[in-house]
């Protein structure tokens, strides 16, 4: 009597934006990473294109001041500093699903974030321990977590964060099919009657999206809203 | 205990553990919600086994009466027709709940967690400050910062014959097992945004029961449920509340809660349902009820109480009442409406002008406060910018009640960090310390 294996309405909600959320975050780190890679030697403005990717539009004097806002500013929903708070709120409500031990690791990406801010190491080196760190979330949260519904939930969430990610940003074909295989799998181990049972109509398009590969790029939007649509209620099958 | 070493090197490494694991409590400054650290110590409180024994032998006798009075005062009343308490210190008090009345709890159990708390004289003696019985907090800090004090000074616990306290859960979970009425353990949380969520959400990890909210709870067929994500329902036998009485249930107390579930005092009433701590205790932990519980003890146990109250004057007596008058200036009085440190008045603080008006306050209105004679507590030593000094210090001893009753081997040492101040409260800027028992 007593242990729980049922999971609450507000929990899967939970759950799920966890997922969205540390993924945000971690993908959006490396974004950036990879981005700033470019922009020191390359092209200045680079950022640019990503801002647009997002809809953003540029109101930066510079690389740096845009870096130091999309990384670390909290205020900015943009930020990966934003997301990773937001994964922290969502986090602490399910401490008991995910483990204290798990949500520890949150709190270390938030501290080690803030300590990157005035690190005098290069940028790229003093963000590599809280990537570290959200691969030991990862870690501890499958570690903990036994059981299915619950695994899935928060992982459709990371899975389709990333593909939102990827999709804007065009990544090539062969990485985006493989978590979109991922994203199918979590998707089949989640109950019919549930909040995140997949919309038919949403997830037809996404494969019809899928099967043009490389051309996918022309359809990203139509991905990226159908994604977003994935889990509305009306046309659910 | 000469030969204790305690983790004071570690200071700065235990509360980098304390911040990462989250140990943490709300505080509301200026309306607006604040998470911030619960101060830890990590020089402990140290309490020899023998005074332990004699310790758990008078919470346990205490604890015990307790619960026979509250089962006493909500069917037959013998106390009040044998004239031992007055029955207006049972009406009057805010906690007395006449909708309790003919409830029977699984077990006869109301106060399933007990959280006491005492105080060491400078001679030695220990007394009772109160006695909490509704929902009473803390257990969770000394539990985990045990954990963490284990990890960062393994030395200080090799030799020191040290007794574990990490099983705190195992006691809880058997208290909510042993009244289980069918279905599952909960905690039932106001929300994120409770001043102890850390404590609801840890020990609802620990225990394996589910954390809810009252949004997703509902009474039907006089049973309560949780919703599932999937449209199901899933039955709850035992509810360990952390929300006070009169917002449990908006049909039977307060209608203007939004984080009750109505319909829960039926489905308790019905037997289906065990709710922890028992509806109503606030009658017995009331601070008016607090003078009467040594006569308690010998009422129902025919014991002679083990463990002392404060010295205790109750204005409502007129001689009581004179004596306060007289020594107003050297007593402490309280508010016994008010808690969490709140309504506490040291006579030595006031001016001549406010004396006088306290004096007039207590003749309009004895019944609302009692006094108390200023014990001359230890006080403990703390590390403040790496220095040590004495801070006065309290003990909160839970005590747990399920098919026995039995007494949590540590407990929550709260400190004043303001050398002038006897008031230890969390709310109150205090810190808090390990309670190491020794076993031998």
């Amino acid at each position: 009597m007593g242990t729980i294996s049922i999971i609450s309405v507000e929990h899967s909600d939970r759950l799920f934006w966890l997922g969205r959320y540390t993924e945000r975050f971690f993908t959006t780190l490396k974004a950036l990473e990879k981005l700033y890679d470019s922009v020191i030697d390359k092209d200045q403005y680079g950022y640019r294109e990503y801002l647009s990717a997002f809809g953003l539009s540029d109101v930066y004097n510079d690389y740096k001041e845009f870096f130091k806002s999309f990384i670390f500013d909290r205020s900015n929903e943009s930020s990966a500093a934003y997301s990773l708070s937001r994964a922290y709120d969502n986090g602490i409500v399910l401490r008991e699903e995910i483990s204290t031990e798990a949500l520890s690791f949150i709190q270390l990406a938030l501290d080690d974030l803030d300590r990157a801010q005035n690190s005098n190491q290069g940028l790229r080196l003093a963000l590599h321990p809280i990537e570290d760190t959200i691969f030991g979330f990862w870690g501890c949260v499958d570690d903990h977590v036994c059981d299915n519904e619950t695994r899935y939930i928060i992982h459709c969430g990371k899975i389709i964060e990333r593909l939102d990610i990827y999709l804007r940003l065009k990544y090539p074909f062969e990485i985006i099919d493989a978590e979109f295989g991922r994203l199918c799998r979590c998707l089949s181990g989640i109950p019919k009657n549930s909040p995140y049972h997949y919309n038919q109509k949403q997830l037809s398009s996404l494969v019809e999206i899928m099967g043009l590969k490389d051309g996918y790029t022309e359809q990203k939007d139509l991905a990226v809203s159908s994604l977003e649509a994935l889990f509305e209620p009306t046309g659910r099958s | 205990m000469e030969n204790i070493s305690f983790p004071s090197a570690n200071v700065k490494e235990i509360n980098e553990l304390l911040r990462r694991y989250g140990v943490k409590f709300g505080i509301y400054k200026n309306g607006e919600f604040k998470e911030q650290l619960f101060p830890f110590d990590t020089i402990p409180r140290v309490i020899s086994a023998d005074s332990f024994s004699y310790l758990e032998k008078g919470l346990i006798q205490r604890v015990d009466a307790l619960n026979m009075f509250l089962y006493d005062i909500y069917h037959e009343k013998k106390i009040i027709a044998d004239k031992i308490i007055p029955e207006e210190f049972v009406y009057i008090s805010s906690g007395y709940l006449p909708q309790c009345e003919g409830i029977t709890p699984p077990k006869k159990i109301y106060s399933h967690i007990s959280g006491i708390d005492l105080v060491e004289g400078k001679d030695g003696e220990w007394y009772i400050l109160e006695d909490n019985l509704r929902i009473p907090s803390g257990a969770s800090y000394p539990l985990i910062a045990r954990e963490l004090t284990r990890t960062a000074s393994p030395d200080c616990f090799s030799q020191s014959g040290i007794v574990d306290n990490r099983n705190y859960a195992e006691l809880l979970r058997s208290a909510m097992d042993s009244v289980n009425c069918g279905g599952i353990n909960a905690i039932l949380t106001p929300g994120r945004y409770n001043a102890a969520y850390f404590e609801h959400s840890y020990l609802a990890e620990l225990t394996g029961a589910a954390l809810v909210q009252n949004n997703e709870l509902f009474v039907e067929d006089n049973m309560l449920f949780q919703k599932t994500y999937t449209g199901g329902k899933t039955r709850i036998g035992a509810l360990y509340r952390r929300i006070s009485d009169e917002y449990l249930d908006p049909l039977t107390f307060n209608p203007c809660s939004v984080i009750g579930v109505p319909n829960l005092t039926e489905a308790y009433r019905a037997g289906n349902v065990a709710v922890i701590n028992a509806l109503g205790n606030g009658v017995a932990d009331d601070k008016g009820i607090y003078y009467f519980v040594p006569k308690m003890i010998k009422y129902y146990l025919n014991e002679e109480p083990i463990l002392k109250n404060a010295p205790t004057y109750l204005p409502f007596y007129e001689e009581d009442r004179k004596y306060v008058l007289e020594n107003l200036e050297k007593l402490v009085i309280k508010d016994v409406a008010e808690a969490g440190g709140y309504g506490v008045v040291f006579g030595s603080d006031l001016t001549a002008e406010k004396l006088a008006d306290f004096r007039q306050t207590i003749i309009n209105e004895p019944r609302r406060f009692i006094a108390q004679e200023v014990i001359d507590f230890k006080d403990l030593p703390i590390i403040e910018n790496g220095e040590q000094v004495m801070r006065k210090a309290d003990l909160r001893a839970f005590v747990l009640s399920g098919e026995k009753t039995r007494v949590w081997a540590s407990g929550l040492t709260r400190f004043s960090r303001n050398p002038d101040s006897f008031v230890v409260n969390s709310s109150q800027g205090g810190g808090f310390k390990d309670t190491w028992v020794l076993s031998r």
